[in-house]
């Protein structure tokens, strides 16, 4: 831990001496696939995302029956992200939720901490704190999680820091890792966890490139059914649009739901098709 | 005694009228010295201030003096939108007219703006290569929005075609897609425009020329003033092409220029980080790649029809980009920005 903060300290420091170029675009949108990537607003910029997941594709859920997941609704998220400052991003979403956990506002805040040069800082380090509030009405269950007996147990938050690199023109890696906080869980569940994961984007041509994501959580309670969400896409940007359509096992699209939440298993057929839309704004 | 004196005044005749030479080459006799100092200071003046004193009609934008405090905050408004103490909201969310237009001179002679001209001296002190017209001797023009703007503004270029003031508001509400700007803001846009008009000295005048103006100003006022209006030009004019790639019998494109064209022109706006445009590029091979791929495409992202159509402002994406008139690159810049662009993807 003390090396790190060497290492850290040394590489701030160091990038302020030598008169570097930002290395940008390392992904082409504020999210991965479903997870935050360390890309950042321009300042007074507004992102409008609309992402959708839909039910599986195989499986017993899935199939000619359910015409591949199509007439099935996962979930679904409308959000906002806008730039205070080139370093601050805040965001405000609604999310259909997934499983108990339904009818979702979201929020967080992402602040890079270091931004890749071409000399000096090898890296991008951000830090996304996000929250969670479940506005469905509590259930009378007193078992069920979403029983909710204050209203702070409502509250589910995830803390991660992402550290990014760009190789080249091409290859752009993310490493995360943090803490998920869910206040209110199941009697066999744990509310905290501790999780780190990957993602990566390789670009065919300016405007095409291919994303991967996925996230392992540890120490999970054995009790507790749970999948590491897995997911792949594939990105298109028009310039001023961005899609991303992707395939994963995860049902939720906001953090604090697909990484302590997914259930569902590749190898089961339960993987499903999403898309999402980024339209960014000058405000 | 009368005819030694005239010995001597012979002899020193030829040596006064050699120390006279001498003295005049480098400007410090007096009388020859006093002319010098009147033309030294005629190049000092400005191109409107010399058209006053040969008594041509002022033009309806016509400013005697620059205020300081106006043209601070014309300057302002021209490179940020909004005065720097945030008493005024931004001309336009999209652009500052520094994103298309230059404030310093883009040619060496201000009679010839031709694009050839205008890349040859930006390549030389580092211009960019815009596709509007420069800031620097606005003032000294008389007329604007000419041409083929009217395919693109409609009936809104006839208030602005002998009129800055209007010209001003056009380039304001409908290029940068802004708000309508305040009177006072426009004056303080007409001072600075007054602080960075032509000078004479920005003119090229050859020896002779130069003799015959000085000359006319005191005796021809109307010469004086053909003269000088020759030396520079007065009209923004413009005309569109097409997306077609040009074809030049014979013509050799130069990747040179190409490469300044893009770097100055493209990557002026489209520079990741810029924060201009919704579409960024780069002087990478990815990028070149896909711009060559896309280069007979009929579609923004080709590079001949986006930079001889621009965008236009559509509903829900206001923000456009401008084209690039013949006026402001030729087809032979055209061909060697697509030269290099090949150049980079093929490497």
């Amino acid at each position: 831990m003390k090396r790190l903060i060497v290492v850290l300290t040394a590489l701030i420091f160091s990038s302020g001496l030598i008169a570097q170029n930002k290395i940008n675009e390392t992904f082409a949108g504020t999210r991965v696939i479903n997870n935050h990537s360390s890309e950042m607003l321009p300042k007074q910029s507004l992102e409008f995302i609309v992402a959708h997941k839909f039910g599986d594709i195989a499986g017993s859920a899935g199939g000619l029956q359910n015409f591949f997941g199509f007439d099935n609704l996962a979930d679904v998220r409308i959000a906002f992200e806008y730039g205070i400052i080139d370093n601050l991003d805040i965001g405000l979403g609604r999310c259909k939720g997934v499983g108990a956990r339904t009818q979702l506002l979201d929020g967080f805040a992402k602040y890079s901490i270091l931004q890749q040069k071409d000399s000096g800082m090898p890296i991008s380090l951000t830090f996304v704190s996000s929250v969670v509030l479940p506005y469905a009405k509590a259930s009378t269950d007193s078992t069920s999680v979403t029983s909710y007996p204050k209203f702070l147990n409502r509250f589910m938050f995830t803390n991660q820091l992402l550290v990014t690199k760009k190789f080249g023109e091409r290859i752009s890696l993310q490493v995360n890792a943090g803490y998920n906080h869910r206040n209110f869980v199941d009697f066999t569940d744990k509310n905290g966890l501790f999780f780190a994961g990957a993602a990566g984007r390789f670009r065919f041509t300016k405007t095409l490139g291919i994303l991967f994501e996925y996230n392992h959580v540890f120490g999970r309670p054995a009790a507790i059914v749970a999948q590491d969400p897995l997911s792949f896409g594939f990105e298109i940007l028009t310039g001023g649009h961005t899609f991303a359509l992707h395939f994963s096992n995860s049902r939720g699209l906001n953090e604090n739901i697909f990484i302590p939440g997914t259930t569902s298993n590749w190898l089961d057929g339960q993987f499903r098709f999403g898309f999402s839309i980024n339209r960014r704004f000058k405000l | 005694m009368l005819k030694k004196i005239c010995q001597i005044a012979l002899l020193l005749i030829p040596i006064l009228a050699l120390f006279a030479f001498n003295w005049k080459s480098n400007g410090t006799l007096s009388t020859y010295s006093n002319s010098r100092l009147f033309e030294d200071k005629l190049a000092d003046v400005s191109v409107s201030y010399a058209l006053d004193m040969m008594n041509e009609e002022r033009p309806i934008h016509y400013i005697m003096n620059v205020s300081d405090d106006s043209a601070r905050m014309g300057e302002e408004l021209v490179k940020f939108g909004k005065l720097k103490d945030g008493s005024t909201s931004r001309i336009s969310k999209y652009f500052v007219c520094t994103d298309c237009h230059n404030l310093q001179l883009e040619t060496d002679d201000p009679a010839d703006e031709s694009p050839e001209r205008v890349l040859e001296f930006s390549k030389k002190n580092n211009v960019p290569f815009l596709p509007a017209s420069t800031f620097y001797g606005m003032f000294n023009k008389e007329h604007w929005y000419n041409g083929d703007y009217a395919k693109k503004y409609g009936d809104l270029v006839k208030p602005t075609r002998d009129t800055l003031f209007n010209a001003i508001q056009l380039c304001a509400t409908q290029c940068s897609q802004g708000r309508e700007m305040e009177d006072w803001e426009i004056r303080s846009v007409m001072h600075y425009y007054k602080s960075i008009e032509l000078k004479v000295s920005d003119l090229k005048f050859t020896s002779r020329e130069y003799g015959e103006f000085t000359a006319y100003m005191s005796s021809d006022n109307k010469k004086a003033v053909n003269l000088l209006k020759s030396k520079y030009n007065q009209i923004n004019d413009a005309h569109f092409g097409t997306s077609e790639i040009p074809k030049i019998e014979g013509y050799e494109p130069i990747a040179e220029n190409g490469e300044f064209i893009y770097k100055q022109g493209c990557l002026h706006c489209h520079a990741v980080g810029r924060n201009i445009t919704n579409f960024d590029l780069d002087d990478t091979r990815l990028t070149h790649k896909f711009l060559l791929a896309k280069k007979n495409k009929y579609n923004s992202f080709s590079v001949s029809h986006i930079t001889r159509y621009g965008t236009y402002a559509i509903s829900g994406r206001k923000q456009y980009m401008p084209m690039y008139s013949f006026e402001n690159m030729s087809d032979e810049q055209m061909l060697d920005l697509m030269f290099y662009i090949e150049k980079k993807a093929t490497e």
